[in-house]
């Protein structure tokens, strides 16, 4: 049994030792030997706070409203927007809760934005923006195209329904058709009825709604390399942008909503704001300090190690907008969505889990890091 | 400030179970923690060396919907990294959590479940220490809005929270870590700074910053921290479970 041969000498590409052995390899990475010489970068390349490049473009689609492509890297959304009427007689409670309620509102509202709280009420009430969100397109290897919609795609659904709301990106205004009643000058043959009608609409400056724009926004990952939340995110805030909405009036000759044919006479929505949202996660470079049964250091020790180790060897990293690679071998995740306001960084959402590493001084300094994504992002959506 | 109260082992069958009562949001939450059980036919869904835990929200009316696949994966997350999943017994196991939502306002489409969110963590952790599973750690969590002239509110009713700028849900962990926090509405830094101090004083009752005059009197507008609270429904429940030992020594 005597080998003859030396045994062939144990290489691995690095690729295979990037599947092999993941999180020592992003370790490696992240902090090369001294001796290398070699800087610290994650393995795709990118410092601990770059971003993936990121390009969109609007309009990809011509049978919706407003459309937008975003790509973020290797993960790719396509959003877009449907607008459809919804006539208020056909709400059920419309006539008794809401008939004139909302023409007051916006007769002393609309001189004052800031003022417009309770008038923005009509978009959760009566559920004028439905966005949904889809994941089974084949976009990964581990999600099965054609399946019902996983958790993961039902709880990014809700975040951009939540974030839609809270943010008050869509203005009410803008999705309500008015009807001018016409005052007839005589009212000497008018039943006693229509007297009561016509009254209660004087009161209202004649004006009352008659239709709701409905948005359904769709929102496709075509593929999925990562933080899908910041690029769906930011394909629904481009085809927002994108977003005409045709000219709608009440014909009362018909009794129905009609909208124009010209697209000159389509407008666009005006957006309140422009929040945009980054993600972080956090590489620990101890594979196992989330599980062992040893002591967890607590938070005040903590900061001592912290200093200490300042200058030597660094124990964890955050990474600005992981891929899926960093995505699967950390589980702490920190989401940040910001808008800028003359000059002023404006948190509008602001979510830390899964872990312990990132706290006040940390998120201080993502915020920082936010700031300036909005910035480039910004340039981004306003070329597109 | 009433505090929370919690009744742990209120369930029979199940390993593990607490009822939690929340008077100021007005939450009455019933959970149960069934571990380690086999999870049927996810053999290759199953991580290896480690726990699977899976979260239920049940809404007191109406069917689970979107909003609460969100708040499980808030929990969900929250929970795996507290939870002890490779010890002896746990790997290729699950841990069932489920929460009942038996009181309270109910949650509306696209509503954030950030009010109800301390409520459903307090109850999963003490139906967790009721069904003794092995954990890193303890945490407490609290719920704080800031209204329109910067005040920071405790534990606000959902109206409190519709009109508030701001939301925020923070849970902190028995050796003082930040665990989870979740913020809406718009706010600057350094309000929320302030939130984490407050919040910090509700849960431990300490003071992260040197303690001057005003900040002495908030913590005792805020009462006993809720870490202390929940800690004495254990020790009060281990205490009856051992009634027979300690009083036969």
């Amino acid at each position: 049994m005597a080998s003859s041969a030396p045994p062939p000498a144990l290489t691995l590409p690095p690729s295979q030792f990037a599947r092999l052995q993941p999180h020592a390899y992003l370790l490696a990475h992240l902090s090369p030997p001294a001796s290398s010489n070699q800087p610290s970068l994650r393995a795709n390349g990118r410092q601990p706070a770059q971003f993936r490049p990121t390009s969109a473009n609007t309009g990809s689609l011509t049978h919706t409203n407003g459309s937008a492509v975003v790509r973020v890297g290797d993960t790719t959304a396509v959003c877009g927007v449907r607008a459809e009427l919804l006539p208020t007689s056909d709400i059920a409670s419309w006539s008794v809760s809401h008939a004139s309620s909302g023409a007051h509102k916006r007769a002393t509202t609309t001189k004052n934005d800031a003022d417009a709280d309770a008038d923005e009420s009509h978009i959760q009430d009566l559920n004028l923006l439905v966005p949904n969100l889809s994941l089974s397109t084949g976009c990964a290897p581990g999600f099965v195209p054609g399946a019902p919609p996983s958790a993961l795609a039902q709880s990014l659904s809700h975040q951009i329904l939540g974030l839609l709301h809270s943010t008050r990106l869509v203005r009410a205004e803008d999705l309500r058709v008015w009807y001018q009643v016409p005052s007839f000058g005589g009212d000497g043959d008018m039943d006693v009825d229509a007297e009561e009608d016509e009254g209660r609409k004087k009161k209202n400056d004649g004006k009352e709604i008659k239709a709701f724009w409905v948005l359904y926004i769709d929102i496709m990952i075509i593929s999925l390399a990562g933080n899908a939340f910041d690029a769906a995110w930011a394909a629904v805030l481009a085809a927002l942008r994108d977003t005409r909405l045709p000219r709608a009036w009440w014909d009362a000759d018909n009794e129905m909503v009609v909208c124009s044919e010209a697209v000159a006479e389509a407008t666009r929505l005006s957006l309140r704001g422009l929040p945009i949202a980054s993600s972080f996660c956090v590489f620990e470079a101890d594979a196992a300090a989330g599980w062992r049964a040893v002591i967890v250091p607590d938070a005040e020790e903590e900061k001592k190690i912290e200093e200490d180790q300042r200058r030597g060897m660094q124990r964890r990293w955050i990474l600005a907008d992981p891929d899926g690679y960093e995505e699967g071998l950390s589980q702490e995740r920190v989401c940040l969505v910001v808008d800028r306001e003359m000059g002023k960084t404006v948190i509008v959402k602001m979510e830390k889990n899964g872990g312990w590493a990132v706290d006040g001084r940390e998120l201080k300094q993502l915020v920082d890091t936010a700031a300036e994504r909005w910035e480039s992002l910004k340039l981004i959506l306003e070329q597109c | 400030m009433v505090a929370p109260s919690a009744t742990l082992s209120v369930l029979n069958r199940a390993d593990g179970s607490a009822s939690y009562q929340c008077p100021s949001t007005g939450s009455n939450i019933l959970g149960s923690v069934n571990a380690p059980v086999e999870l049927p036919g996810r053999r290759d869904a199953l991580k290896p060396e480690d726990a699977t835990i899976e979260v239920f929200v049940k809404p007191g009316t109406a069917p689970a919907g979107v909003g609460e696949r969100y708040v499980e994966g808030i929990l969900k997350t929250l929970l795996g990294r507290v939870i002890l999943g490779r010890e002896k017994g746990y790997p290729r196991r699950g841990v069932v959590i489920t929460l009942a939502i038996i009181g309270g306002e109910s949650v509306g489409r696209g509503d954030p479940y950030l009010i109800l969110l301390p409520a459903l963590l307090h109850t999963a952790l003490l139906a967790l220490l009721s069904a003794s599973v092995p954990l890193s750690m303890t945490f407490s969590a609290t719920v704080l809005a800031v209204d329109e002239s910067g005040q920071i509110l405790r534990e606000p009713s959902a109206e409190d929270a519709a009109t508030a700028q701001s939301v925020h849900v923070l849970a902190f962990s028995s050796k003082g870590h930040l665990l989870l926090n979740e913020s809406q509405g718009s706010f600057d830094f350094d309000t929320w700074d302030k939130v984490r101090q407050r919040a910090s004083a509700i849960c431990h009752g300490t003071q992260l910053v040197s303690a001057d005059g005003d900040v002495a009197m908030a913590e005792d507008v805020d009462g006993r921290p809720l870490e202390g609270t929940l800690r004495e429904t254990v020790e009060d429940q281990v205490y009856r479970d051992y009634n027979w030992k300690i009083n036969a020594a």
